[in-house]
């Protein structure tokens, strides 16, 4: 990096060609003047730091340094006190200050060790900056699926946190799709059992923590079926309950049925009188039978996750009565959910992170109101059908 | 949804005098920043001149189009509730049918490799056209799934399908398909478009999730696969799930954007697998989206497609032009 020789000089800011008497000091100036944030006045620490996070929080591209001269103002490169000043640009600025400089090599070497320290210091620094691009365990990390998770973390199967670990190395790449099966199995929370007071965690509670944990992942097995199942209590897909495209679906609306004078030349905006003519009945009448044949083995499905639900639908019916009001109230429920004991563990485990307390609670409401609003097709009967112990998991959700 | 209202800026724009119906397609011509051309569910195909702001032509189908595409400057193809393939030409202004499938025409794509059309359809197969005169050159069967998506570039040609399939063809060699996949996805896919390096394709689901795939089946490449989720918003401890609708690629930096019915516009690195930017919440769902050949500009196209999403009342329908700056579309 050259840097040897060029603190025979003081530090001085590449943007603005002012000196300091301490890169300390240096570093400060440039935080406040040229690293900071127009909009939220937040100081980065690095230019492209500046840029990404005008970009990812205020969506807004900064093209230029603030405050710097010119030909100086360049947003891309990593500028940090005095590392990552582009070489000829140090040779340039000695040359401009010479006849000082060059002093003794003791000399040299003093603020050399100096500087080391301070960048191994401060090294983090400019990754810090941009926590949102650095790659994320599945690519970086949008804005929806985030952190929210983490908390939960702590409740995830110790191997499904190795799952996570391993994300960076990058292979399976579907760790979504490999974990639910795993998921099953029965892990304790080692790492919360201390935090955890009552009920030894036991298998059921396992598995009701990974629905919310990854909803998203859970139906796998419900795959086949014909409808979009939602995914877990937690999440839900914006999606028709049908498998087909919205396209499909839109299509079966009476408004794009063909008139009955095609070759009309004006465009015809919507409501348009809806009348079958035999030109189109074919196609009509394959969209109808594709579509009923779905439908109608979505219901299947439905019935069969139903049945399969049996004698558990009792017990689902009953807690989400009981639990959104006392969110801590395991005794009640007890008697009416044999596998409880989790419950505590997770009212408490909300109880020590206040944070989580207010959105968990939510999520068990906002859930229900899902449910609810999905009928019986798409929420539940899933999990039921694909995963037993999903049965056991909602009534945390509600 | 609430929306943010975004003042309008010389780096983004609302197109004026927009289709009365949804937009299910929105492509730039190729080999030019100015000319977009627009499928909608109002039947019409129109021809925008991006650069001054106006429609320049407009022809329509008898039912809601689905997709367009360009063969030239002047030459364009449209398909869709119909099940007619259309082609148009923008100086005599005359259109012409050059045949039909026996459901409606999901996809139509150019194939410059072969200078022939390419159709998908909910029929469940893919026809090649000759591109100039009515002529089927064949019909390919694909696996009885009705077609929801295909991309093209070069001779790699990707579909797919409903049921989660996936067909990769060789349009010079149309006789066999070439593979046979499943979606590395677990539900519905909604968007395939092939990277225009060739080296594989981006696939999106309904279950707002990407995946980065390799077309080499060689494993050591096809270690290299991987997907992400996004699209999704969290509210009140509720994750909302949103469909990917649209991916664009940008032809330069192999980057592409992809569109989700939250409204979101998300700019990737798919290599280093890495989000570049995010562009504000557009007022309803991102049905369409098309990278200008030079990657300069990107074309937004806004439509609730979902019906049983409209809310009251209905969202515009809406197509933006946004001017993509390098920090906003290069690898870093």
């Amino acid at each position: 990096m050259g840097r040897k020789k060029k603190k025979a000089s003081k530090p001085w800011c590449w943007y603005c060609n002012r000196e300091f008497d301490d890169e300390k000091i240096l570093i400060q100036h440039q935080k406040a003047k040229h690293f900071k944030c127009h909009i939220c006045h937040k100081k980065l620490y690095t230019g492209p730091g500046l840029s990404i996070h005008c970009m990812q929080v205020h969506k807004e591209a900064i093209d230029k340094v603030p405050n710097s001269l010119p030909n100086r103002s360049n947003i891309e490169i990593e500028i940090y006190g005095m590392e990552g000043i582009p070489p000829e640009d140090v040779k340039e600025h000695e040359k401009q200050k010479s006849g000082g400089g060059k002093g003794s090599d003791s000399e040299d070497d003093e603020p050399a060790a100096k500087k080391k320290a301070t960048t191994a210091l401060l090294g983090p620094g400019p990754s810090t900056v941009s926590p949102g691009i650095l790659p994320t365990p599945m690519g970086p990390a949008p804005p929806g699926m985030y952190h929210g998770h983490m908390p939960m973390n702590p409740m995830m199967p110790p191997f499904m946190q190795a799952h996570r670990m391993m994300m960076p190395g990058m292979r399976p790449l579907f760790p979504a799709v490999s974990m639910p099966p795993t998921s099953t199995s029965k892990p304790t929370f080692p790492a919360y059992s201390n935090a955890t007071i009552s009920a030894p965690p036991t298998t059921s509670t396992t598995s009701s923590s990974d629905p919310k944990e990854n909803g998203e992942v859970k139906p796998p097995a419900a795959n086949s079926c014909p409808l979009v199942t939602a995914t877990g209590a937690g999440s839900k897909i914006i999606h028709p309950p049908e498998d087909v495209s919205v396209e499909e679906i839109r299509a079966r609306n009476i408004k794009y049925r063909p008139k009955p004078k095609p070759d009309a030349p004006v465009p015809q905006p919507q409501p348009a009188p809806a009348m079958i003519t035999p030109s189109t009945s074919q196609a009509e009448v394959w969209v109808a039978a594709h579509m009923n044949a779905a439908v109608a083995a979505a219901r299947q499905q439905q019935a069969a996750a139903a049945l399969r639900r049996g004698v558990l639908g009792g017990v689902v019916g009953v807690l989400p009565a009981s639990m959104p009001r006392v969110p801590v109230s395991m005794p009640q429920m007890a008697p009416v959910m044999p596998m409880l004991p989790v419950m505590p563990q997770f009212n408490l485990v909300r109880q020590l992170q206040p944070g989580m307390l207010l959105p968990g609670g939510m999520g068990g409401m906002g859930g229900m109101g899902g449910m609810g609003g999905m009928g019986s097709m798409g929420g539940m009967m899933p999990m039921g059908a694909m995963f037993p112990g999903g049965v056991m998991m909602q009534p945390r959700y509600r | 949804m609430t929306v943010t209202r975004v003042a309008e800026s010389r780096t983004e724009f609302k197109l004026k005098s927009l289709p009365e119906n949804a937009i299910s397609s929105v492509k730039f011509a190729p080999k030019s920043n100015q000319f977009l051309l627009v499928s909608s569910w109002d039947r019409s195909v129109r021809l925008y001149d991006v650069t001054s702001n106006t429609e320049r032509h407009k022809y329509n189908h008898e039912m809601p189009v689905l997709d367009v595409c360009f063969r030239d400057a002047v030459h364009t193809y449209s398909g869709g509730l119909d099940q007619t393939l259309k082609m148009y030409d923008l100086n005599a202004g005359v259109e012409t049918d050059l045949g039909e499938h026996k459901n409606a025409i999901r996809c139509v794509e150019f194939a410059t490799e072969v200078n022939a059309i390419l159709t998908g359809s909910w029929d469940g197969t893919v026809k090649m056209w000759d591109s100039r005169v009515p002529n089927c050159v064949g019909t390919y069967n694909q696996g009885n799934e009705r077609v929801y998506t295909m991309s093209i570039v070069g001779e790699k040609f990707v579909v797919g399908t409903s049921g989660r399939k996936i067909f990769v063809w060789d349009v010079r060699n149309m006789g066999h398909v070439n593979q046979r996949r499943e979606s590395s996805l677990k539900y519905q896919t909604r968007c395939i478009r092939v990277f225009p390096n060739k080296q594989g394709y981006v696939l999106s689901s309904i279950e707002g999730r990407v995946a980065v795939e390799y077309l080499d089946s060689n494993p050591e490449v096809q270690k290299k696969k991987y997907a992400f989720k996004c699209h999704r918003i969290k509210e009140a401890g509720l994750e909302k799930i949103y469909p990917v609708n649209a991916i664009s690629f940008h032809s330069v930096y192999n980057t592409f954007a992809t569109g989700g019915s939250d409204g979101y516009v998300n700019i990737w690195d798919g290599f280093n697998k890495k989000r570049l930017c995010q562009f504000h919440r557009y007022n309803t769902a991102v049905s369409s989206l098309s990278f200008s050949h030079d990657g300069s500009a990107l074309a937004i196209a806004c439509s609730q497609l979902d019906e049983s999403q409209i809310e009251d009342p209905k969202p515009e329908d809406t197509i933006y032009i946004r001017y993509v700056t390098d920090q906003e579309t290069k690898p870093k």
